[in-house]
């Protein structure tokens, strides 16, 4: 079960591509990405007719955003020009991933929808018993995407049809799940992560922590991230569940924990950010970044990045602001880095391409 | 529902001052005299029938108030704890054996209820979601249906930070009436306040349509807090402001009009006819800051539970324990009106409790009991403090 590394994943993807949540499927949170100094300008700026909860994903030359009122855009990152518009039958909040040429993305009437990424026409539809806040997850032609149903769904990518459906997870299930290899990691509302059999939803382990979760995995070898309402971050034993280390936060960690080499970014929402050492979880350093943190912060090559109630930039060895820009509030939202510019949508409906 | 009868009446109450001089010392030397709050139009909708469970509900006067120190810990809220409490108090309330008989006071299979919790503030203070739980539990015990409740509050995102989205049982559904903080689709355009305090270009206030029309039934979660315009936002303000939209323009440093304005509104029906029973989560009490604070020094883990059916009165009982609480402290009473105290840096406000935003307006609470909302008066509260057990 040991996930040695997510280049498989990655290496579908154009090396620019932003393909999901943190990057690829790896949650590597943008590992690698070049560092963008600071931003001196929006080279473009779009309003939409909606808020953003949801963080972008790119793909060559085009942004995708899903839109709460339930519209996935299609941006030109030269322009910001609209290419084609998706209408959902209901409300978006989730962060959208690529599969080859389809855009994947949850909506609040219970469906995951696949997109056709060049024009926008629906290719396939599948449908759950609850609005669908995860991200879909895309690994050897199946997509894994959780729902507030309480259940784990494995789709196939192809035409959309089920392969399996897990148990009731006893909660909501608004963690976006890691595949690995052979096997499916995701946490649930009732405060339970769960490792499940990829091929057949078959329960392999689960172990609780002390309140709801709806911070979204990331696996590093065989050590498995995640926070917990419970105020702890997790590193969990990848093959049994067992925990090898927590480390206590102030409040609720909601966000979903960035990897770079042997450390653990993750914030809290107590308003700090916390870098974390993969092996012992020793606190390496911790800054206030915020009054809550909830969403994911991206790793650049030096650089952390993160989207809260303004985007700053961070040195990823102290944690000392390298700039700060007040705009893009957002929840859950994060950036995408690629191209030496920032792309970023917020709550307030709007789209950046900064550099 | 009776949405098809529309009244139109002008309602306003007596002035911030004239209701201050009931309850706090005359004013001083160093406090200001506050301006006279304009009258308020109100566009309402009553029920066809009246509810005798509306406020003041089924119990003027009476609040059940639980304290026990194992309800809260290292800043964690244990539900069981809770759990144990809440049914405790209810039947206290209601003189009811079980919490399944309790909540059938106030809610029938047949309804659609609300839970108006309180996430402005969220993280650090906010409807716990471990009460908002026992709740559910609770009226599903009286026979409603998990697709029959929703928990809702007027912004989408707060809910979001709080992540009740996540925190709730499957099934129920959670609502923000508006997904951004201009959206005014999630209103109803026949039913609203309309008043200008400070020469503001939009003059209405819109009750939200969730609650002119689709609840039938309303359970109340306001936190115990402290609020820099209000003086406290408890069950009155948790249901007014938390109702209607377009009400940040009651105050404008540093004067505040929320006296009258969130006991009028309370009062416009359908809402006053469907809010049936108050919960206050007071497992933290924020005591300076509110409502927004994140700074835990003005938070204490005071672990209180708080049931009544009157608004007023409870509300009553809530500024009497913060005031408690800001003496203890050492910060000013939220009745004071001194200019040296008001501070137009939020930065000082967040950090220094002596410091505030606005000259605070608690006579709201007295204000609504003379709107018939409840009951104000200390002495003829029936407050019943049940020890833990």
């Amino acid at each position: 079960m040991t996930e040695k590394s997510s280049m498989t994943e990655v290496a579908a993807a154009a090396e620019g591509d932003w393909i999901t949540l943190l990057k690829d499927n790896g949650r590597t949170g943008g590992f690698g990405a070049p560092t963008v100094p600071s931003p001196t300008k929006a080279r473009w700026q779009l309003r939409l007719s909606s808020p953003v909860r949801s963080s972008p994903a790119l793909r060559e030359a085009t942004l995708y955003v899903t839109a709460q009122r339930g519209q996935l855009y299609a941006l030109k990152t030269k322009d910001g020009r609209q290419e084609w518009k998706f209408e959902a039958g209901g409300k978006i909040n989730s962060t959208p991933s690529l599969s080859g040429r389809n855009v994947l993305f949850g909506c609040d009437n219970g469906k995951v929808y696949a997109v056709n990424g060049d024009n926008g026409a629906k290719v396939w539809e599948a449908t759950t018993d609850g609005e669908v806040w995860a991200s879909a997850v895309v690994r050897q032609g199946m997509v894994f995407v959780g729902s507030g149903d309480g259940h784990l769904y494995a789709l196939d990518a192809e035409n959309g049809k089920r392969r399996w459906k897990s148990e009731s997870l006893g909660g909501r299930v608004y963690s976006t799940a890691y595949a690995a290899e052979k096997a499916i990691y995701v946490g649930s509302g009732n405060g339970t992560v769960y490792c499940f059999e990829r091929e057949n939803g078959k329960i392999l382990w689960k172990v609780a922590t002390g309140d709801g979760i709806d911070s979204s995995p990331a696996l590093v070898g065989d050590t498995l991230l995640i926070g917990s309402q419970d105020f702890f971050v997790y590193a969990l034993d990848a093959n049994n569940g067992a925990v090898r280390w927590k480390y206590e936060t102030g409040l609720g960690v909601a966000a979903a924990p960035a990897v770079s080499g042997d450390a653990v970014v993750i914030g809290s929402k107590d308003g700090q950010l916390y870098t974390l050492e993969l092996a012992t979880g020793k606190l390496r350093w911790k800054i206030r970044a915020g009054e809550a943190i909830t969403g994911p912060a991206v790793f650049g090559a030096s650089t952390i990045y993160l989207q809260s109630w303004g985007l700053q930039a961070l040195a990823a060895d102290t944690g000392k602001t390298v700039w700060r820009a007040g705009l893009g509030m957002g929840v859950q939202n994060a950036p995408v880095i690629a191209g030496g510019s920032i792309y970023l949508a917020s709550l307030d409906g709007e789209v950046y391409a900064l550099e | 529902m009776g949405m098809d009868r529309r009244t139109f009446v002008k309602r306003t109450c007596t002035g911030s001052a004239g209701l201050m001089l009931a309850g706090v010392p005359v004013l001083g030397t160093e406090q200001v005299v506050m301006p006279q709050p304009p009258p308020i139009d109100v566009h309402e909708a009553p029920l066809a029938k009246k509810s005798a469970l509306g406020m003041p509900g089924l119990y003027p006067g009476r609040v059940v108030e639980l304290a026990d120190a194992r309800a809260i810990a290292g800043n964690r809220v244990s539900q069981p704890v809770v759990h144990e409490m809440l049914e405790r108090g209810l039947k206290e309330l209601t003189g009811e054996t079980s919490p399944a008989a309790a909540f059938a006071k106030f809610v029938e299979p047949k309804d659609v209820v609300g839970i108006k919790i309180n996430p402005s503030g969220a993280p650090a203070c906010c409807s716990s979601p471990e009460l908002v739980r026992e709740i559910i539990e609770g009226v599903r015990s009286a026979g409603v249906p998990v697709r029959n409740i929703v928990v809702y509050d007027r912004f989408g995102y707060e809910i979001d930070l709080g992540s009740y989205q996540t925190l709730m049982p499957p099934g129920i559904e959670i609502f923000g009436v508006q997904d951004g903080l201009l959206d005014a689709s999630g209103y109803d355009a026949n039913v609203y306040c309309d008043m200008n305090f400070f020469g503001e270009w939009e003059t209405r206030s819109y009750m939200a349509s969730i609650v002119a029309t689709r609840l039938d039934k309303i359970i109340n979660v306001p936190t115990l807090k402290d609020h820099s315009a209000s003086g406290v936002t408890g069950c009155l303000k948790n249901v007014a402001y938390g109702s209607f939209n377009n009400v940040a323009r009651s105050h404008k440093e540093p004067y505040s009009f929320t006296n009258p304005l969130i006991g009028v509104m309370c009062t416009v029906e359908p809402l006053r006819s469907k809010v049936v029973l108050n919960i206050m989560d007071g497992m933290r009490m924020v005591w300076h800051g509110g409502p927004l604070t994140q700074n835990q020094d003005f938070i204490a883990q005071t672990g209180v539970l708080m049931m009544s059916t009157d608004p007023v009165a409870m509300d009553t009982i809530e500024l009497e324990a913060i005031e408690k609480k800001r003496r203890e402290k050492g910060a000013p009473s939220v009745w004071e009106h001194n200019p040296k105290s008001i501070t137009a840096d939020s930065r000082e406000f967040y950090t220094d409790a002596s410091k505030n935003l606005f000259y605070r307006q608690p006579g709201h609470i007295a204000a609504a009991g003379k709107l018939g909302l409840g009951v104000s008066d200390l002495k003829q509260i029936d407050h019943r403090k049940l020890q833990a057990s």
